[in-house]
């Protein structure tokens, strides 16, 4: 194969045509490439880098030389195992799998996305024998770590399937040397201290939504039977205690907490921030809702626009960076994730923002009849009636055959945001990714139009406020430490 | 763009608009209303028929035509590394190895 040579540059200037995406910011340009560098320039400086009349001896020729700005001095060989860092994810399965042990559910949330059936619904529970057969496919997938999340519905609703699960699935893993990680999704109301024993002993780790304080949770997530603000409080100080004092035995996960942002969120950043500080939650993750689901049919009520939902982010962005300041520990989670993209060049594991999406390759969601989904939102698009997210089911697939499906193959291709109009000059294309399932419920596409893209307007306006933070060396300082944490993980 | 007896009519210069654009893009909108794609030899015509906004929804089928220009515009350029991209991720998420014919660089 004929390989080109390193172009060299005989006028000793930056070449014109840098290889860079950029994007207007603070009055200047975030310039970022391929690779996931980034770097800031003047708009005087980006004029000068357009038309390539940086000289060498010039501190900024070396500063985007360094960085992978100036073709013919590029480190190719770095720049591109940072690229192979990054996308780590397209030489793996499917690591999350999503198992939907019922739709049943004792709430009504506003903007449940799940999907939900009364609590008294029937032939909505995953039965024994799917819930084994999703865990026999799962293990099917040769990405060596595997993590099951076991959500509803309420999931403790149906809770001998998911003790079984549990306890099938350690078996599997032991036997098949791959990494097993157990998650649930609870809102706690149906926790004992038999349940919680359980959980603890089989190492599952405890993840429950919290809305900030009990009025505002209590409105967004109705709970006729009780209060389910101070059902989550309870468990999660429970499950805290529990962390604090491990046991020989086995490992005790911190529990973690879930977020929504709905309209009624929007005024109280301090609050929602201090409930989660207050019980000692170290992760906070703003949630933008999505109009998928019951929260499609309350738009009106309890939706925003994401300009809306920027501006919130930026306030609390500020107040947890001014915690941090005072010697509170309390990080962003979708911050840390871009952060670890931006930064330290790495996947976090977040599915929604990747290149392809995570949609079938990277997770796949079992619903309780062992039909095979995408994802857990193409799910909530079956239940409304339309199965195009569907891949399969436990029974009658194998994994080859779900991702060979039309939709796996659909969704891939989709949101591979090189064939995106828009996205393939974005600034932001090395850290960002599009949802089909946003794009086919909101714009009528898999592809949508990211031009009048809603969510793409979100994304953007959270990264725009990211970087504004990174260019403060103050912030930087702070929001570099929480990427450690991941480290860690 | 223009008013017809049962709703709008647009039409897409085929210099710029390929007939897969404007279909594609009609597709779209066929749950909203009644749309039919009426090929010529200059121009590609679209009838929108029975929809609540008619004005509304004419413009969103003109953006819509025009993101899916762009989008085949760009596959010309792109299909290579887009291509490389699907396929790795679909291949290795069914356990089977790509081997790259140019040593990985």
């Amino acid at each position: 194969m004929l390989v080109k040579k390193p172009v060299r540059n005989k006028k000793k200037l930056s070449s014109p045509a840098p290889q860079a995406l950029w994007a207007k910011m603070d009055g200047g340009r975030l310039l970022t490439n391929e690779s996931g560098c980034h770097a800031w320039v003047s708009e005087k400086d980006f004029a000068r880098v357009i038309s390539g009349r940086i000289a060498e001896g010039d501190p900024l020729f070396a500063e985007l030389s360094a960085a992978g700005f100036v073709r013919g001095r590029m480190d190719l060989d770095g720049l591109a195992a940072k690229w192979r860092t990054r996308n780590e994810h397209l030489s793996y399965g499917p690591g999350l799998h999503i198992m939907v042990l019922t739709l049943r559910c004792n709430h009504k949330c506003l903007y449940c996305q799940s999907s939900a059936a009364g609590e008294g619904a029937k032939k909505t529970d995953m039965s024994l024998k799917t819930a084994l057969k999703s865990v026999d496919f799962a293990f099917t997938s040769p990405n060596p770590a595997i993590t099951i999340e076991f959500q509803g519905g309420e999931p403790l609703l149906n809770w001998g399937t998911l003790t079984a699960a549990v306890k099938y699935a350690r078996k599997k893993a032991a036997a098949s040397k791959k990494e097993l990680k157990l998650a649930l999704v609870s809102n706690f109301t149906l926790m004992t201290e038999e349940k919680a024993r359980f959980l603890l002993e089989n190492e599952v780790s405890i993840c429950t939504s919290l809305d900030g304080p009990a009025d505002l949770h209590n409105r967004n997530r109705i709970y006729a039977a009780g209060n389910s603000h101070a059902g989550a409080v309870k468990w999660i100080k429970y499950f805290q205690k529990k962390h604090g004092n491990q046991v020989p035995e086995y490992r005790i996960f911190k529990s973690s907490a879930l977020l929504t942002v709905s309209r009624y969120s929007l005024s109280r950043h301090k609050e929602i921030i201090d409930e989660y500080v207050a019980l000692g939650l170290e992760d906070i993750f703003i949630r933008p809702l999505a109009p998928i689901g019951y929260a499609k049919g309350l738009w009106e009520k309890i939706g925003y626009t994401s300009q809306e939902f920027t501006a919130f982010y930026g306030k609390c962005l500020d107040y947890i960076l001014e915690l941090n300041r005072r010697g509170i520990v309390i990080r962003e989670k979708m911050a840390s994730m871009m952060l670890e993209k931006i930064l330290n060049f790495r996947e976090p594991g977040y599915l929604d923002a990747r290149c392809p999406c995570g949609a079938a390759i990277g997770q796949i969601a079992y619903n309780y009849n062992g039909d095979l989904y995408t994802c857990d939102e193409g799910r909530m698009v079956g239940w409304e009636g339309d199965d195009i997210f569907r891949i399969g089911n436990v029974f009658k697939s194998t994994l080859k055959g779900a991702l060979s499906s039309p939709a796996a193959r659909a969704c891939v291709v989709s949101s591979n945001l090189e064939a995106q109009p828009d996205c393939s000059r974005c600034a932001y294309k090395p850290y960002c990714g599009v949802c089909p399932v946003f794009n086919y419920e909101a714009q009528g596409s898999l592809w949508g139009n990211m031009r009048s893209n809603d969510r793409c307007r979100l994304f953007k306006g959270v990264f725009g406020v990211i970087f504004s933070k990174l260019r403060r060396a103050g912030d930087k300082e702070i929001m570099e430490k929480w990427t450690v944490k991941n480290e860690g993980r | 763009m223009k008013d017809v007896k049962s709703g709008k009519e647009l039409i897409f210069e085929t210099a710029v608009y390929s007939k897969e654009a404007v279909e594609l893009a009609a597709y779209v909108f066929s749950g909203s209303c009644g749309v039919k794609v009426l090929p010529g030899k200059s121009a590609t015509r679209v009838l929108l028929d029975g929809a609540a906004d008619p004005e509304s929804l004419a413009g969103k089928l003109a953006n819509e035509a025009l993101n899916q220009q762009c989008r085949i515009d760009l596959a010309k350029k792109n299909s290579r590394i887009a291509g490389i991209i699907v396929t790795k991720a679909l291949l290795s998420a069914c356990g089977e190895k790509t081997q790259a014919k140019n040593k990985g660089k």
